[in-house]
């Protein structure tokens, strides 16, 4: 397997050829650092790169294997991290020069939990400042650049992710998601995003965005490795107060390819919101392809749908400005301004239109819940777009104008509302060669069968394997 | 329907300075509007019958302390 090969290969495979020897953590970790140095002026994704220490980490894993001590299936295998996900001893920047030295003394649980496992860490990743957008705009760092047209953004905010795992940089990538931050560069860059439950990964040691909305979890590129991950980092954190007690399975037990019988909700008005007319036969297309596995699929109804962009952003915009207030008073002017414009907003919601929000959560959620009794599965777009141009702050979606944020987490809000587990998985792409997505969303903590449905999706198309140009 | 909602510039700068804002700064020329549109998309919040819902965040005290010790 030449270079190019161990830098596309999933964390399955690799994990594979490296516990039967065939193939050294050396040999990835080279292939990948060499990979990054190729692509990363064109990319961004990286705000910090740990070259030396990602090899001297996969000398050490070719050697504990050698010896006969295999940790797992991410033992050798590279990752990195988005950067508001705090690492012992590597700075953490949350994509803002104010922090541009700041150096936690530990690890957040989620890095602590891949570096028990053996993977690698290869850097930190490019983000939106602070996580607070959806575009992957950074001047701090570089904005982030979408590997299937460098013209285009990556999405974000785990905009460094997206394009990282879409262009081969690395296996396996994390990210956070409070309006739709892993789902939507995970759609615009043609790779696998999974928001897991709300609770079911720590939040421990990462920068908040919005506490009761903040979801971490895996931007990878095959729905095998999303599960492998998961296997690592889910599970119960005394150090996270939203934390959830739940037994976690091994998630690859999900990955049978079978989804007979399976009842997927088609939500009718994400089909009536703007959206563009390709994306919406690719992703009908994608829900035929589920039917046509044995899935049985029904129209469902989902009026609150449309209340989500203003339940969702009257609590992000509170929370967000709650925990940033101090900084906002000593380095309000040394923010990217349109993250600044936003935090400051958030001064401005009234305690009581902040309680008003989090009473119509309970509604919505309740209405959400309602149709997750009638159906194991709602489908729908990811995105209702494909990767709009950098800096553009109005797009079109089918024959309606709409601002690009707005546009952007039009169908992922909805899920970080009530906290389900949602998947989005390549489907399809447009005439000018961009990833188009279908995105997944079940019970909570049932991210099995979100995973089976996706999986075997994935398994009956050729979506997922193809390559950017870069 | 959502009530018509306005801000005044006074008020503004009263709730930036409780805030913690520097109000004298041209910063606010540019927040002023930006705050007005933002609260004005909230407004239709108030559209959203919530009767008899409670806010989605109620605390549950752990029965044998935060670390489960």
């Amino acid at each position: 397997m030449d270079g190019i090969e161990l830098c596309y290969a999933s964390a399955g495979t690799l994990s594979r050829l490296v516990q039967s020897k065939e193939i050294s953590p050396v040999d990835i970790i080279d292939a990948h650092l060499a990979r990054i140095e190729a692509t990363e002026p064109m990319l961004n994704s990286f705000i910090t790169l740990l070259p030396e220490e990602a090899r001297a980490a996969a000398r050490r894993a070719e050697q504990e294997i050698q010896s006969g001590n295999y940790r797992g299936p991410l033992h050798g295998i590279p990752v990195a991290l988005k950067d508001l996900f705090n690492t012992g001893g590597v700075r953490t920047t949350s994509g803002s020069r104010v922090f541009d030295n700041f150096i936690p003394d530990r690890d957040c649980t989620v890095a602590s939990k891949l570096h028990q496992a053996g993977a690698i860490l290869l850097g930190k990743l490019n983000m939106h400042q602070f996580a607070y957008g959806p575009t992957g705009e950074n001047p701090d760092y570089g904005h982030m650049h979408n590997p299937w047209d460098l013209e285009l953004i990556s999405g974000g905010s785990s905009g460094g992710s997206g394009s990282a795992a879409a262009a081969g940089q690395c296996t396996i990538t994390t990210g956070s998601d409070t309006g739709g931050s892993i789902r939507i560069p995970a759609a615009l860059c043609g790779i696998v995003g999974l928001k897991p439950t709300y609770g079911l990964v720590s939040r421990s040691g990462l920068t908040p965005l919005s506490w009761s909305l903040d979801h971490p979890g895996p931007m990878v590129r095959t729905v095998e490795d999303a599960a492998l991950t998961m296997n690592v980092i889910a599970g119960h954190d005394p150090n996270d107060p939203a934390s959830a007690r739940v037994e976690v399975p091994d998630y690859t037990t999900a990955l049978t390819g079978d989804v007979r019988g399976l009842r997927i909700g088609v939500v009718r008005e994400y089909f009536e919101a703007p959206l563009d007319p390709e994306v919406e036969q690719s992703v009908r297309e994608a829900i035929a392809v589920l039917e046509s596995l044995g899935a049985v699929v029904t129209d469902v109804s989902f009026p609150m749908f449309n209340d989500s962009q203003a339940i969702s952003g009257a609590i992000l915009m509170t929370e967000a400005a709650a925990y940033h207030r101090d900084l906002l008073a000593t380095d309000g002017d040394k923010l990217y301004p349109p993250v600044r414009l936003r935090l400051e907003a958030g001064l401005f919601v009234s305690a009581a239109d902040y309680l008003r929000a989090q009473q119509a959560r309970s509604v919505f959620d309740r209405q959400a819940r309602g149709l997750l009794e009638q159906v194991d599965l709602l489908a729908g777009p990811t995105e209702p777009i494909t990767a709009p141009k950098l800096l553009e702050e109005r797009v079109q979606a089918g024959e309606r104008g709409i601002g690009t944020t707005a546009a952007l987490t039009q169908y992922t809000r909805p899920y970080n509302l009530t906290g389900f587990p949602a998947i989005s998985v390549p489907c399809g792409f447009s005439e000018a060669g961009l990833p188009i997505a279908l995105q997944l969303a079940g019970r909570p903590y049932d991210e099995l069968t979100v995973l089976r449905a996706a999986h075997a999706y994935e398994q009956a198309t050729e979506w997922s394997g193809r390559r950017p140009p870069i | 329907m959502a009530q018509e909602f306005s801000l005044s510039r006074e008020a503004f700068l009263h709730l930036a300075a409780e805030a913690g804002l520097d109000v004298s700064s041209p910063h606010m020329d540019e927040l002023f509007p930006y705050v007005e549109a933002q609260l004005a998309g909230l407004r239709s919040l108030h559209d959203i019958d919530v009767t008899g819902a409670e806010p989605d965040m109620a605390f549950q005290p752990a029965p044998e302390g935060r670390d489960g010790k």
